[in-house]
């Protein structure tokens, strides 16, 4: 087990008073809490203040936590023999387990000789965030979820234990959905409940689509005689190409609908895929290119610009 | 490795939870989640009849709360939040979630 220094992580003295160590924890707690702080790391931050606070706020398990004796952080330390923190029944591979899961049983088995060890403890809740492409929002998904939980044997020892299960992320999620699987956090100890398991589903950016809830939307980049004219054009969409029809005087901008081609909805219906035309310019025209512009330019009367009611007798 | 389908819950808008799922879930209690219902900054979607006595049993909710009701109920254990920074919190926090979509939304058109 590595040692964790919970003074130093609150930035107090060993002596410091149980108020100077809740000042101490506060002032910490508005810098780095997850819900809260926009620091990325401020969410690993904050559990080793927290940590670090529920040991150091009770007497009890702060006397036990000083029994340990002062190591330096990270170096692979045991408790002492007949460490006060270890009485009650349960034994433990110190190897495999964290600091903190060592503090948290605590409270569980100082009920008293009898009970110790004994009371229904629940898991604990965790949050995963699930990035998935829109093709698996489209098809749905089997996700591999990985995470490592604190848990106890068949010999009643506390090891934290990899977790990898299959889920199965159901069509129908959008960005920024929430799902809960109940039952699939840590796993509770003397009866107690298992622990849920909460997914943020995010979809990872694609590079044709974007996203408006269940709708897509593509640029569909035409040229300047398809906007003028009309076309058809092929037009990727997540389930296969298809074939679109732009009508003829179509300005960049315009949306044109290929219905139910977005993302599927929780009723079985489907968004719609918008194509946002655009149109380009030939990049490097040929000289004929150019020459058939220059003709256009010459028997063309269209102004597109009549509204700035402007004088236009000397443009170019 | 097996398929868990039926205990998978969506947390959103289309699906609701019962009071004591909610309670279940967030780790407050009845008292605080009524006292967030009668300061209007939660809002049962329907109550479900007769069937049980208490009040505060009956309601239903929007699953899409639960998220929000999580992040208070870990800011009262993390914090100590009073009562009214409870439901002032969970206010807030509605806001917050209704303009990062209007944003996301406004980013995706554009």
């Amino acid at each position: 087990m590595k040692f964790k220094d919970y003074y130093e992580i609150l930035g107090v003295s060993r002596t410091a008073t149980s108020d100077e160590i809740k000042k101490a924890y506060r002032k910490l707690a508005h810098q780095y809490h997850p819900d809260i702080s926009k620091d990325p790391a401020g969410e690993e931050k904050f559990k080793e203040i927290g940590e670090a606070y529920a040991t150091l706020k009770d007497s009890e398990k702060r006397a036990a936590y000083d029994a340990l004796g002062s190591h330096p952080s990270g170096q692979e330390f045991r408790p002492p023999p007949n460490w006060s923190g270890s009485q009650g029944g349960q034994s433990y591979s110190f190897d495999d387990i964290d600091l903190s899961d060592l503090f948290a049983n605590f409270a569980g088995r100082r009920q008293g000789p009898h009970q110790g060890g004994h009371r229904p403890m629940p898991g604990q809740d965790y949050e995963l965030a699930v990035q998935i492409s829109l093709e698996d929002a489209y098809h749905g998904a089997m996700v591999d979820l990985n995470f490592t939980v604190p848990e106890y044997d068949n010999q009643g020892q506390l090891k934290r234990v990899a977790h990898t299960f299959k889920a199965r992320i159901p069509k129908g999620v959008s960005h920024g959905q929430k799902l809960l699987l109940r039952g699939k956090g840590g796993k509770g100890a003397n009866g107690g409940k298992n622990g849920n398991l909460y997914l943020n589903i995010s979809f990872i950016a694609h590079p044709l689509f974007r996203v408006a809830e269940h709708d897509l939307l593509i640029d569909l980049p035409v040229t300047v005689w398809e906007a003028t004219l009309g076309a058809t054009v092929k037009v990727p969409t997540l389930d296969g190409p298809v074939n679109l029809k732009i009508p003829a005087g179509m300005n960049s901008g315009k949306k044109l609908r290929i219905k139910g081609h977005g993302l599927p909805k929780q009723n079985q219906a489907h968004g719609d895929l918008f194509a946002v035309l655009q149109i380009v310019v030939t990049p490097n025209p040929s000289e004929q290119e150019v020459a058939l512009m220059k003709q256009l330019a010459d028997i063309s009367s269209f102004n597109p610009r009549t509204h700035f009611g402007l004088d236009t007798t000397n443009e170019k | 490795m097996k398929n868990n389908d039926a205990e998978l819950l969506w947390l959103d808008e289309h699906h609701e939870v019962t009071a004591s799922e909610l309670l279940e879930l967030s780790g407050l209690s009845a008292e605080e989640l009524e006292w967030l219902v009668e300061t209007g900054a939660l809002n049962p979607i329907r109550c479900v009849p007769a069937a049980v006595t208490q009040q505060s049993q009956a309601w239903c909710f929007s699953g899409q709360c639960l998220v929000a009701i999580r992040t208070v109920s870990r800011l009262k254990r993390d914090f100590d939040l009073a009562p009214d920074a409870l439901s002032l919190t969970l206010v807030l926090l509605e806001r917050i979630r209704v303009l990062e979509q209007q944003l996301l939304q406004n980013n995706s058109q554009a």
